[in-house]
């Protein structure tokens, strides 16, 4: 059995992160020193590399989180979705396959199914499921931010119209500061 | 490789910076060799600038343009298998210095050497030899119509990498037929269809002026593989074309 950091640490620890995410990667490294398996340090660790511009060691630690607690089904959402915007969209699908043992009305599973529309171009349907998720999603406000924003630029292309160059998602680093042990 | 657009819902949520740091993950930590062409392919442009720049601004010492394109691919290849991603800085600024200083080499070198020709009689002499492969002298006819026809399909291909580049203008001058057009569109849409070494070599080659050297230091093969890839790959397509309707 993994040994795990208690839930006050990882509590206070979220909440400083949340507050200001720069200088807590080395905290998180001390933290892995004594709770190496512990896959939600590892999620925090790639959710702030994300944010810092370190894409190569971001991917690194969700693969971590995800390959030691497969059911951790937020990290496994985020390191797909990380796949996406990395161009990645075969290593996508596959990280996603295992959401869909989530129940038929879990917010990700309704998140997982718009994207896959828009793998396939399908911007009528990756709408309608993006729609039907954020309402379902109560517990990561910032995720919602993530696919309105989504939403928002497919909606020019179901008339085939082009899209204006912007900056596409905001940092779905942003959920970290949602992040909860419960998740786990 | 060359014109593979990503889909569009694909582009709508592809980060550039993400890209371009999961092609170094998976070419560095993971070994995957393709990715290595891909970032190849992504920092071609920067390669061809500076060598644009630094023709017009050096001594070429009887170098054409063409050749400093080449001195630049060598840099760039050398660029990118000594960057280290992890380190934060931008690959292009690396690059830049490694692309530069491959240049200065290549030209102290060239200067130095009485027998230097031009980077176009290198390719076309690389095309000759690769072509002549397999050739027999108990048809000497047949054999000459086989290299002609490669020969000709080359060129085609090259027109061909410049008719993308002027997509813009539809207008076709006084030499340019439709038919012409669209068999120069059909070859490299056969040229596509290649299985991946074939594709790699005549998209490099033709499409991009890499010159066989260059191409067999970017896939880690000889050059004389590449020569055999590249006339494999000229006949299949001549194949093609021959029973297309």
């Amino acid at each position: 059995m993994a040994q795990l950091a208690d839930a006050e640490t990882l509590e206070a620890l979220a909440r400083d992160v949340a507050a200001a995410p720069a200088g807590q990667i080395s905290r998180i490294d001390a933290l892995l020193l004594a709770f190496p398996d512990d896959a939600r340090l590892h999620f925090l660790r790639g959710s702030i590399l994300i944010g810092e511009g370190r894409p190569i060691e971001a991917h690194q630690s969700l693969s971590r989180a995800v390959a030691l607690a497969p059911d951790f089904a937020i990290a496994r959402f985020q390191l797909g979705f990380f796949q996406l915007t990395s161009g990645e969209a075969e290593n996508a699908l596959e990280t996603w396959g295992r959401l869909d043992r989530l129940p038929d009305g879990h917010y990700l599973r309704k998140f997982v199914d718009g994207l896959r529309c828009l793998i396939r171009d399908d911007f009528k349907g990756a709408i309608e499921a993006l729609r039907e998720g954020i309402p379902l999603n109560q517990e990561n406000p910032p995720l919602n931010r993530d696919m309105q924003l989504i939403i928002d630029q497919c909606l020019p292309l179901l008339n085939g119209g082009e899209r204006e160059d912007s900056d596409t998602v905001s940092e779905t680093a942003f959920i970290l500061r949602q992040f909860s042990a419960r998740e786990h | 490789m060359s014109g593979r657009a990503p889909r569009l819902g694909l582009a709508l949520l592809q980060r550039a910076a993400q890209v371009e740091a999961s092609l170094w993950r998976r070419f560095r930590f993971d070994g995957e060799v393709v990715c290595r062409e891909a970032l190849f392919e992504r920092h071609l442009s920067l390669a061809r600038k500076i060598a644009r720049g630094e023709f017009r601004r050096r001594p070429a010492y009887g170098l054409d343009r063409s050749d400093f394109e080449q001195l630049a691919y060598g840099g760039l290849l050398e660029a990118i298998d000594r960057y280290d991603p992890l380190r934060g800085a931008l690959f292009e600024a690396f690059a830049r210095r490694r692309i530069r200083g491959a240049i200065t080499d290549g030209i102290a070198k060239s200067s130095e050497s009485a027998a230097h020709f031009s980077h176009r009689q290198r390719l076309e002499n690389e095309r000759l030899r690769s072509l002549s492969q397999g050739a027999t002298s108990s048809d000497p006819i047949a054999a000459l119509g086989v290299l002609a026809s490669g020969l000709a399909l080359g060129l085609l291909a090259e027109n061909a990498a410049r008719l993308l580049e002027q997509q813009a203008s539809p207008e076709l001058d006084a030499y340019e037929s439709l038919a012409w057009r669209e068999l120069q569109l059909n070859m490299l849409a056969e040229i596509e269809k290649l299985p991946s070494p074939e594709r790699t070599v005549l998209q490099q080659h033709y499409l991009n002026g890499v010159d066989f050297a260059q191409i067999a230091e970017l896939m880690g093969l000889s050059r004389g593989r590449i020569s055999q890839l590249h006339h494999a790959g000229l006949m299949a397509v001549r194949e093609r074309l021959r029973y297309k309707d």
